[in-house]
């Protein structure tokens, strides 16, 4: 069995596909960072990017555009994540309750407008064309080269604008004066405040941007991974990356590692799923499973760095 | 100027209304004198709009309705956790109206809630479909299952002749994939015929099998079929698990390396163009058929309370898509699959069920053997 799970891993689909199911989570991870490091908990991740799903393929389908349909998924994802900032930050509604709020409104919301847009009411495969599916690129010179070529190139434009995203956000949150008001929000509010940060402003921004990313990450869902949307379509991706902002620590880069490595437990469940008397329902833990024991080791060795750190300074006293 | 135009609006409709309304309820009273026009309520724990089940019920009610033989109503339920708590309530209300000679629902979701109702209701007739978890306790429920295991012979017999027949986009190997929904009796009851008859076509035949694990996460089909494809070379992918068995059929489009096969109902007819065509046939299950089957049994004096109805080909419960794409595949292999479905009719084959006493486990051991 272990040779058989040996030689479906050393395969370069294998390694291809875990940046396949990386992204999307990758993509709802960042928009957790982000609003996290100005102190907004952005809950309604999974709701926000069912919306922008939803629009996605159907600006996609109505202007038979790609591109446009991406660019609409996003404005709705900014749209649903500046609705819960208004609640929670204008009318002073607990912000975890709000983001239940969408993700609620979502499941029925979307077959709501599906149905009265289209007249379809589960799915959209009768809409879809792989002409309004977002492209993959071959990367020129790359794609020559044998092994890496299989892995690196070939993935959907929207793959590589994840990982090229995750350096963004953090040239964003260190080197900018907007990335310094929102970790100083995030930190203390009083005291950004008291320097004359307009609070309410940055915390709109963040939760802006994270939004943006929800609609990239809905949008890669139903528009490349699946061809078309159903209301099942997220399957719990936005909670997935709201555990990987966690245990990235709030790290734009921590929450890249995290998502690769639910990526990679997702990629090794899928091969092992075809051998012989394995259970299904068994192995479709182990993403959670792979999680958990992450989350066991890093902070089993951040346990032993204070520990180590406390008797260093018990030391010098 | 606004006013006088909703003024028009207004009246155009509320003519459309009366026109709309007076043939059928001539209709209805001229069949009266003929035959009983049954009341029935059709209770939908989900939407409409599947594409499929409830869709197939509901077309077959429309049919009855247009033939003058019942009127019937169709609530929807909703399907999600916090919709659930609305079946029972629903089924209660309906069951004490009393105005209906009928009630109709389905799914293996529903038949601890119609055990509750019917029996609090002995005068009321109760049909569920898809479901035999309480045949024969309750006098005034019918039962009515289908032979999914017949459909998954055909289709098995469809995908071993077509693997090695050396058509557009398939490779040599004897190789062919099923792509479940959750590792269940009724799915397994699809997939041990689909196993049964495709080592009738070829005793040493392969059959990739994995779950989704549900109903709705497409991408993770998708993902699960595009494993099946480079890793064990599958390039007949049947899609039995709702809208997560589509991955499959976007997997195929996709690598170009393999054909898809559909499910209850004919997908190639639902799918836009691309995905479509590589749509080969689809395995039907004919909810709709059923439902005029039975109907047409009660109007002839045929009542079966209290029992369970198994439907099969011979009743149009259940079926395989021999038209469009299936016209253009070889032809030993439609005359294949034809034959297959003549000998389930005729009964000359008895196809093994998951849903029989110790069949689910005895389909297990039969994919496990089977699995490349």
């Amino acid at each position: 069995m272990l040779e058989q799970i040996g030689s479906m891993i050393f395969q370069t689909d294998f390694v291809f596909s875990i940046f396949r199911i990386t992204a999307p989570i990758l993509f709802a991870a960042l928009a957790a960072v982000v609003a996290e490091k100005a102190g907004v908990t952005n809950i309604g991740l999974e709701g926000i990017m069912l919306f922008c799903a939803l629009f996605g393929t159907l600006f996609a389908y109505w202007t038979q555009n790609w591109f446009i349909g991406v660019c609409s998924a996003v404005v709705v994802g900014v749209f649903f994540a500046l609705l819960i900032g208004f609640f929670a930050l204008q009318l002073n509604t607990d912000i975890i309750l709000a983001g239940i709020a969408v993700n609620t409104m979502s499941s029925g919301g979307t077959i709501f407008l599906l149905y009265m847009f289209t007249g379809e009411r589960g799915n959209t495969a009768a809409l879809t064309s792989s002409k309004l599916l977002i492209p993959t690129v071959e990367i020129p010179i790359l794609n020559k080269i044998p092994i890496l070529g299989d892995i690196l190139s070939g993935h959907a434009v929207l793959t590589y604008v994840a990982f090229i995203m995750v350096f963004l956000v953090w040239i964003l949150l260190y080197k900018t004066a907007i990335g310094l008001k929102i970790r100083a929000v995030g930190e203390n509010e009083h005291a950004a405040e008291s320097v004359g940060v307009n609070v309410r402003f940055i915390k709109y921004i963040a939760l802006a941007i994270s939004g943006v990313f929800c609609g990239l990450g809905g949008a890669f869902m139903s528009m490349y991974y699946s061809q078309s949307f159903n209301t099942g379509i997220i399957a719990g991706r936005g909670f997935i990356a709201l555990a990987a902002q966690a245990m990235g620590q709030g790290e734009p880069v921590g929450a890249m590692f995290s998502s690769l490595l639910f990526g990679f437990a997702q990629a090794l469940r899928t091969k092992v799923s075809g051998i012989q008397g394995v259970s299904s329902n068994l192995i479709s833990a182990m993403p959670y499973l792979v999680t958990i024991i992450g989350m066991v080791i890093y902070a089993a060795s951040t346990m032993r760095k204070v520990k180590r750190r406390n008797a260093d300074k018990e030391k010098n006293q | 100027m606004k006013k006088w135009l909703s003024l028009a609006v207004a009246s155009v409709m509320v003519l459309g209304m009366i026109t709309g309304c007076s043939p059928s309820s001539n209709n209805s009273s001229n069949n009266q004198e003929e035959a009983k026009v049954l009341n029935v309520c059709n209770l939908v724990n989900g939407n409409l709009g599947d594409k499929s089940f409830f869709d197939s019920a509901q077309a077959g009610l429309e049919q009855l309705e247009a033939d003058g033989k019942i009127t019937f109503k169709t609530i929807e339920m909703g399907a999600t956790d916090a919709d659930q708590p609305k079946w029972l309530e629903t089924l209660n209300e309906v069951s004490d109206s009393g105005e209906y000679d009928l009630i109709i629902c389905g799914t293996y979701q529903m038949p601890d809630y119609l055990k509750e109702v019917a029996d609090a209701h002995p005068d009321q007739k109760y049909l569920i479909y898809d479901d035999t978890t309480y045949v024969g306790q309750s006098p005034n429920v019918a039962n009515m299952s289908f032979k999914q295991n017949d459909v998954g012979y055909m289709v098995g017999v469809f995908a071993a002749a077509m693997t090695t027949s050396g058509y557009t986009n398939t490779n040599e190997d004897p190789v062919i994939g099923f792509l479940g929904g959750v590792d269940s009796p009724v799915i397994n009851d699809f997939l041990y015929g689909y196993l049964v008859g495709a080592q009738s076509v070829n005793p040493d035949i392969k059959v990739d099998t994995r779950y989704v694990t549900n109903y709705y996460d497409t991408a993770y089909g998708k993902e699960l079929a595009l494993s099946m494809i480079n890793d064990n070379n599958v390039d007949i992918i049947w899609g039995c698990g709702g809208t997560a068995g589509n991955g499959g059929a976007e997997a195929a489009q996709e690598t170009g390396k393999a054909w898809f096969i559909g499910v209850d109902s004919d997908q190639e007819q639902t799918f836009a163009e691309e995905l479509a065509a590589i749509t080969l046939t689809s395995g039907l299950k004919n909810v709709g058929d059923g439902l005029i089957w039975f109907i047409d049994e009660l109007n002839a004096g045929n009542e079966y309370w209290g029992q369970e109805i198994c439907l099969g080909i011979n009743e149009g419960g259940v079926g395989i898509v021999t038209d469009k794409n299936f016209a253009n595949v070889p032809q030993e292999v439609q005359d294949a699959v034809l034959a297959a479905q003549e000998a389930v009719s005729n009964g000359e084959i008895t196809v093994p069920s998951a849903l029989s006493d110790g069949g689910n486990a005895e389909a297990i051991a039969l994919r496990d053997s089977m699995q490349p």
